[in-house]
């Protein structure tokens, strides 16, 4: 069976001015005097692996070593400066979730705009506005604009309706803490319930109760490097003993 | 396409959002031209009234002007500022930035077709009638729609990495106002000066536009030719250049 993630040598680099200013004039000025900087800054370096289908890969490192950016490379989002990703079936990003939500617009209308971003099959809308405010607890808010909505709300509406139906890759951050108890649990299961259906998931936590728990695989960055690659616990083991 | 839907849902809640926000509703981009047309009618029309061939009136040449060069000028500030004003969604999820340009080009071509009603009616005041041609204002503005992406595409680029290129296309788009005949006729100017504006692909339009909504000027087959294939040409180069540069900004969203 071939891989449902294959990332092969990927690198991402890109330039920043060193003096950086935003503004035209000021970049002039430098430019005149000579002060202009470029630097190359490279986020990963030499990245493989693959992920199978039904594997839950956890990647771990400091802040700053590179997940985010690696998870946004494998949703897309960015794209790498040299190597190649390639990845079959479909993608559900469940990172910083509630993109795309408008405070002035209702809650059935974000719904609506934020099930077309993430290319979802908009036919029968009107079924899935109402299972997917049902299902967040938001039934009688949803014609309500956003702004209305508290915090807690607005987060199990997102996840609602991006984890209405599964993918075959699901690309978590830290959004597995979202609300309270008993929506952590309703959340959790339904990753479960993903995940014993074949999917496949990539998760960023610096939760190791919650990785141990989920993943099958972890991955150990740092400097945008793969410092160690393979089993929960072995990894695991050596990251915490980094801390020491 | 994929991406049809988001575009349908940008374009109705870029209006909504518009009409939304100001007392009068939609009344209010009914009215913003022609108060404007109306102040400059009343400061020009000495002027320019009989510069114009006889049988062309200044106030339908003047309304024209001033819908069309909104649509244009509008449009490309806001389809640059698209690009950095969606980048929460860019950053997070996987859609075509483009799709954001075109949709509020594709938002202010509806402002454009509503801007029709009150047209019409100072055409009818003028005492002149509405084109058998008018349905290819339509087509005008659809070019339009392809010159506003294409800009505002090249525009976002810069957008996104220096905030005061705002500041300095705002100062351009003025300078394009004046060297375009939006509210004096090109024979108002001196020949060699009428050279030089007749190469403005906004001067075509315009003269396409006028002549195809109320017959209120002279527009020829040369005009069209050249406002289509600047249109196409300058499309496909934004959509060249925003590709090309696309991956250097997108890690300073």
């Amino acid at each position: 069976m071939s891989p449902i993630i294959s990332v092969q040598d990927v690198s991402l680099t890109y330039r920043i001015l060193v003096n950086r200013s935003n503004s035209i004039k000021e970049l002039f000025k430098e430019t005149l005097h000579g002060r202009v900087r470029i630097r190359d800054f490279t986020a990963l370096t030499n990245i493989s692996f693959t992920v199978e289908r039904g594997d839950v890969l956890a990647i771990v490192g400091r802040n700053g070593a590179g997940k985010s950016t690696l998870l946004k490379v494998l949703a897309k989002v960015l794209p790498p400066t040299t190597g190649s990703y390639t990845s079959t079936g479909s993608i559900a990003p469940l990172i910083e979730l509630g993109a795309g939500f408008h405070p002035e617009m209702t809650g059935s209308e974000n719904i609506e705009f934020y099930s077309a971003l993430l290319g979802r099959d908009l036919k029968n809308i009107k079924n899935r506005v109402q299972h997917i405010g049902e299902w967040a607890g938001v039934t009688s808010h949803l014609d309500l604009p956003l702004r209305t909505y508290s915090s807690g709300m607005l987060a199990r509406l997102a996840f609602s309706v991006a984890t209405y139906e599964s993918a075959d890759i699901l690309l978590v951050d830290e959004v597995l803490s979202v609300g309270d108890a008993e929506f952590r649990a309703k959340s959790s299961k339904r990753m479960s319930d993903f995940i014993a259906g074949g999917a496949a998931v990539v998760i960023v936590s610096h939760d190791l109760d919650v990785i141990r728990n989920l993943a099958n695989k972890v991955m150990w960055l740092e400097d945008g490097r793969i410092k160690e690659f393979g089993p929960v616990d072995e990894v695991l083991k050596n990251y915490e003993n980094s801390f020491g | 396409m994929k991406y049809a839907s988001v575009i349908r849902i940008l374009v109705t809640r870029d209006l909504v959002m518009r009409y939304k926000k100001s007392v009068l509703g939609i009344g209010w981009t009914l009215l913003n031209p022609l108060l404007t047309s109306f102040v400059l009618w009343i400061v020009f029309s000495f002027v320019f009234s009989g510069k114009l061939p006889n049988n062309q009136q200044y106030a339908p040449y003047l309304f024209a002007g001033i819908i069309f060069h909104n649509f244009f000028s509008q449009g490309v500030v806001s389809a640059a500022e698209s690009i950095a004003g969606n980048s929460a969604i860019l950053t997070k999820i996987y859609i075509p930035p483009q799709v954001f340009a075109l949709s509020t080009a594709l938002a202010q071509f509806v402002h454009f077709l509503i801007g029709f009603l009150p047209l019409g009616l100072v055409v009818y005041i003028s005492g002149s009638r509405i084109s058998i041609f008018m349905p290819l204002s339509i087509i005008l503005g659809l070019l339009m729609v392809m010159l506003i992406s294409g800009l505002g595409l090249i525009l976002s680029i810069v957008f996104v990495r220096f905030d005061d290129m705002r500041n300095i296309v705002n100062v351009m788009l003025l300078i394009i106002f004046y060297l375009t005949p939006v509210f004096y006729p090109i024979t108002a100017l001196s020949k060699n000066l009428q050279k030089i504006i007749n190469w403005n692909p906004l001067n075509s339009f315009l003269e396409c536009f006028r002549w195809a909504f109320s017959n209120n000027s002279s527009a020829s087959l040369l005009d069209w030719l050249y406002i289509s294939g600047f249109s196409v040409l300058v499309f496909i180069f934004g959509i060249y250049i925003f590709k090309r540069y696309w991956l250097n900004i997108v890690v300073m969203l």
